[in-house]
């Protein structure tokens, strides 16, 4: 029992590892610099992907948990694209398509196709695991990509005062996606 | 009483001075007294009045209840202010005894300490700060 639970252990890890390995190599390889008004559009974007998930969990699930947190995602989401939107206006910048915004959205697509397959227990695992995924990647692209190169100080100010919000949320999918497994309900493989 | 009646003018003197002094010791002790509680009285002026409550804040920022524990007596008033972009709440863990309702930025919440207590923000579910009341 404890190998099974350490070798799940173990995959996770390394599926976490290689998912921000592969979006942390992604954004040095591809995208050495960006500028200010690539930056706000990298915000946007991964907010708005985030937003568009829990909209599909909100129709989808009928885990009360899950459609829970997906409306706190879409709420939380919007208020922090409705701050990046007002910033950015004040500034007279004009988010620009980039690299690393197309990725996000590229990544998103398939990610909302695969969740649209599933069904019930299913999608809301799927889900779940995927907002504690997407959280943690974008956390590390905040912190090592956006806030290290935004040379605006309201810009960078503005992205450091998001990351204690998207750590919360992290924090908090992570404890929806503990009690999912605590409730003896399907867990699926990893 | 016959024989008081009868004593000489010398005694009735004497008797009168007698209870002279005994007056005028009774005057100085007591005056020695009143003078020795002044002091004590004005110290009792001077001393602060305690006011009736105390008026307290916790800030909601970075997702944190700041401080997160605070200490008060029963009566005082605990103000939660939200400056974080996102909403929160603050709402007693246990029982739900009582719930701020959702806090956009920027606006507070005044609750009266009744009696200690853990309380969460109902919305981030991993916010969490504590009211002890002595």
């Amino acid at each position: 029992m404890k190998k099974k639970i350490f070798t799940r252990f173990a995959a996770c890890a390394a599926l976490a590892f290689a998912c921000f390995t592969m979006l942390s190599t992604t954004a040095q390889a591809q995208s050495p610099k960006l500028t200010d008004p690539e930056i706000a559009s990298v915000a946007v974007t991964a907010n708005q992907v985030d937003i568009d998930n829990a909209k599909l969990a909100e129709k989808k699930s009928k885990n009360a948990d899950v459609i829970e947190f997906a409306k706190l995602m879409a709420t939380d989401h919007q208020s922090v694209i409705d701050k990046a939107v007002a910033l950015v206006t004040k500034l007279g910048v004009t988010p620009k398509d980039n690299v690393l915004s197309k990725k996000l959205n590229a990544d998103a697509a398939k990610t909302r196709k695969s969740l649209s397959e599933k069904k019930g227990a299913a999608f809301d695992k799927a889900y779940i695991d995927n907002e504690v995924a997407y959280h943690k990647a974008v956390i590390g692209v905040v912190e090592n990509v956006l806030i290290t190169q935004a040379q605006n100080a309201e810009l960078k100010d503005l992205l450091v005062k998001v990351m204690p919000t998207f750590r919360a949320h992290l924090a908090h999918a992570e404890m929806v996606q503990s009690n999912y497994g605590k409730h003896g309900k399907k867990m699926g493989g990893m | 009483m016959l024989k008081w009646y009868n004593q000489t003018t010398e005694n009735m003197a004497k008797r009168w001075v007698e209870c002279s002094t005994i007056l005028l010791l009774c005057c100085t002790v007591a005056l020695f007294a009143k003078c020795n509680d002044v002091p004590d009285k004005t110290k009792q002026q001077l001393a602060p009045v305690p006011p009736a409550y105390q008026v307290y804040t916790v800030e909601i920022k970075g997702m944190k209840f700041v401080p997160d524990t605070i200490t008060v007596k029963k009566g005082d008033e605990v103000v939660f202010v939200n400056r974080d972009m996102v909403a929160h709440c603050v709402t007693e863990e246990k029982s739900k005894a009582w719930t701020s309702g959702p806090l956009p930025e920027d606006s507070a919440y005044l609750l009266v300490a009744k009696e200690s207590a853990d309380y969460f923000c109902a919305i981030h579910k991993v916010m969490k700060g504590r009211i002890v009341v002595k």
